[in-house]
This record gives C-alpha cells, sequence and structure tokens, in this order.
C-alpha cells in the first residue's frame, strides 16, 4: 500500500469518508456525499427551475394585465392532457426501474426500461404535438387570437409548452445516448442515474405546466 | 448509497397512482367552475404537493443527505416567489386601461 492509498484508507477510517482518491488524487470527499456527475445535474435543475419559474411567471403577469383572455381548452384537450400527464407520471416509473437495474448490474433490464422511458417520452411528444396541430388548425397562433380576444394566450402557450416540449425531446435523445454508451460499457450506473434525475425534473415541470396552462385555460 | 435505504418498486407505483390521483382532483376542482382566483390557488397547492412528492421520492432527495436539500431549495424557492414582485405591475396595466 502506498502513501496515497494509506492516506484513503486511514481518512475514511478516522472521519467516515472524509478522503478519496480520484485520478491518482487524493481528494476530500464531497459534504452532499453524491457522485459529480450528479451534483452538476442539480446545478442544471436549479438553473432550469428559474427558466421555467420565469416563463410562468411572465405568464401570470400577462394574463392579470389583459382583460379579455383566451380559453380554448375543451373536454377532449384536456383528456388528452391528463393522458400526457399519465404517460409522462409512467414514464418516470420506468426510468426509477432503469435506475434500479442499472445499480443491481442488470444490463438487459436496464436497457429494456430505458427503451420504454424512451418510448414514453417519444408518445408524450406525439401527444403534446397533436394538441398544438389541433390549436394552429382552429387559427390560434403565437401572435394571433381567433376569437378576437388579447393575442397573449398563444405567445405564452406556445413558449411554455415549446419550452417543455424541448426538454422532453432533448431528454429523449440523451437518454439514447446513455443508453447506448451504457450497453457499450462506456458509460456506468452513475450516468443512467444522472439521466434519470434529469427525466424525473421534467415530470415536475409538467405538474405545474398541466394546471397552469390546460386547466385555468379550460372552457 | 441512497439506493440501499430506497423504497421497493411497488411503493412507487403506489405513489405513481396518488400523483394520478391529484391530477384527477385538479380536473373535478376546474369543471366545479371555481372563481379564478379559488381555482389558481388550490391547482397551485396541489402542484406543489405533487411536486414535494417528486422532489422527495422520485428524485431520491429524501435518501440523500439533508445538506443537499438545504443548499439547493430554500435559495431556489426563494428566487422564485420573489419573482412575485412583478404582479402589482400587471394589476397596473390592467386599472390603466380606459375600457375594462
Amino acid at each position: 500500500m502506498n502513501h496515497r492509498e494509506m492516506a484513503v484508507v486511514a481518512g475514511n477510517a478516522v472521519a467516515g469518508e472524509t478522503l478519496r482518491e480520484e485520478n491518482g488524487i487524493v481528494m476530500e470527499a464531497s459534504p452532499y456525499g453524491i457522485d459529480k456527475k450528479k451534483l452538476g445535474m442539480w446545478v442544471f435543475i436549479v438553473a432550469d427551475a428559474c427558466t421555467f419559474g420565469a416563463f410562468l411567471f411572465a405568464y401570470g403577469y400577462m394574463r392579470i394585465g389583459t382583460p379579455v383572455w383566451g380559453t380554448p381548452f375543451g373536454l377532449s384537450s384536456i383528456i388528452n392532457g391528463v393522458v400526457m400527464t399519465a404517460v409522462l407520471l409512467a414514464s418516470s416509473l420506468t426510468m426509477l426501474a432503469a435506475v434500479r437495474a442499472s445499480q443491481a448490474d442488470k444490463k438487459d433490464s436496464a436497457m429494456k426500461w430505458l427503451g420504454v422511458t424512451m418510448l414514453l417520452g417519444a408518445v408524450f411528444a406525439g401527444l403534446h404535438l397533436r394538441e398544438w396541430f389541433k390549436l394552429i388548425g382552429e387559427g390560434w397562433r403565437l401572435f394571433y387570437n381567433p376569437t378576437g380576444g388579447a393575442a397573449q394566450f398563444g405567445a405564452t402557450f406556445f413558449s411554455v409548452t415549446g419550452l417543455h416540449l424541448s426538454h422532453v425531446v432533448t431528454g429523449v435523445i440523451a437518454l439514447a445516448f446513455v443508453a447506448r454508451g451504457y450497453n457499450q460499457g462506456r458509460y456506468d450506473q452513475s450516468h443512467v442515474e444522472t439521466a434519470g434525475l434529469y427525466w424525473h425534473f421534467v415530470d415536475l415541470v409538467w405538474m405545474f405546466v398541466f394546471p397552469l396552462m390546460y386547466l385555468m385555460n379550460a372552457h | 448509497m441512497s439506493s440501499n435505504r430506497d423504497l421497493t418498486m411497488s411503493s412507487y407505483v403506489g405513489i405513481g397512482i396518488g400523483l394520478m390521483a391529484i391530477v384527477g382532483v385538479e380536473v373535478i376542482l376546474t369543471y366545479l367552475h371555481l372563481p379564478a382566483r379559488s381555482l389558481l390557488f388550490s391547482l397551485l397547492c396541489l402542484a406543489s404537493l405533487e411536486g414535494f412528492v417528486a422532489i422527495m421520492y422520485l428524485m431520491h432527495v429524501k435518501y440523500e443527505r439533508p445538506i443537499l436539500f438545504w443548499t439547493i431549495f430554500p435559495a431556489t424557492l426563494f428566487v422564485l416567489v420573489f419573482l412575485c414582485y412583478l404582479f402589482p405591475d400587471a394589476y397596473r396595466m390592467f386599472n390603466m386601461r380606459l375600457l375594462k
């Protein structure tokens, strides 16, 4: 055992997980006790939460300041939104199954659940686009209200849901890259877990987007 | 690892069903035709409850060290809540209109 290894062992024995070795360098362990990839993802999630928060507050600002607000969603759109929510929530559960399988070194099972998660993400995006095309077919545009009221509904709805949709599509692509790397042995379970954290965040954001953008605009 | 103290998969399915039940309550509240303020308050409370459950269980914060929670969430919540300082200006815009 060299000096470095002895330092790590001694540090761990005396003061818990105070020291760790990474790339041949003895370092103080993270006070958060999590992988650096995961901590980086948390920092990204905080920044992204503030971005979504700003979009939703801009929507609230415009809605309060606008006397005639469009409420285009009928029951069929709300049912579509509920199905989208169920699909995204189910994808969170399949992502959890993928993370657990990767932690148990069950590569085949992890790959299967990652595939199901990507499929559910694609289904969510398809349902989302169907709702968009329905609204566009009714005449709603980014800066146009076909009912003659304020045009801000289209601007806020397409912006907020478009930002969320871009996160879902990016998530599906990211999961595909992680799944490929994990299957080839380039990535380990920590990569799957970090990608899972992002995917749950996308689900979390939808829990606010659906009631605020769909239910508050139902007629 | 945090996963050593993790829930079983059936518990997670139960959490997922619970979250969908909250969504069902949100839809029912929408069709009760409550005043906009009451509906908004109710939906935000329910969405926050869903978000809290998702963060604690799906995102595993409950099983991480408390320092992660206390580092990230108070600051993020402060920023998000502080954005509300814009709303009085929205009411000003509304009340400045000649035609309401």
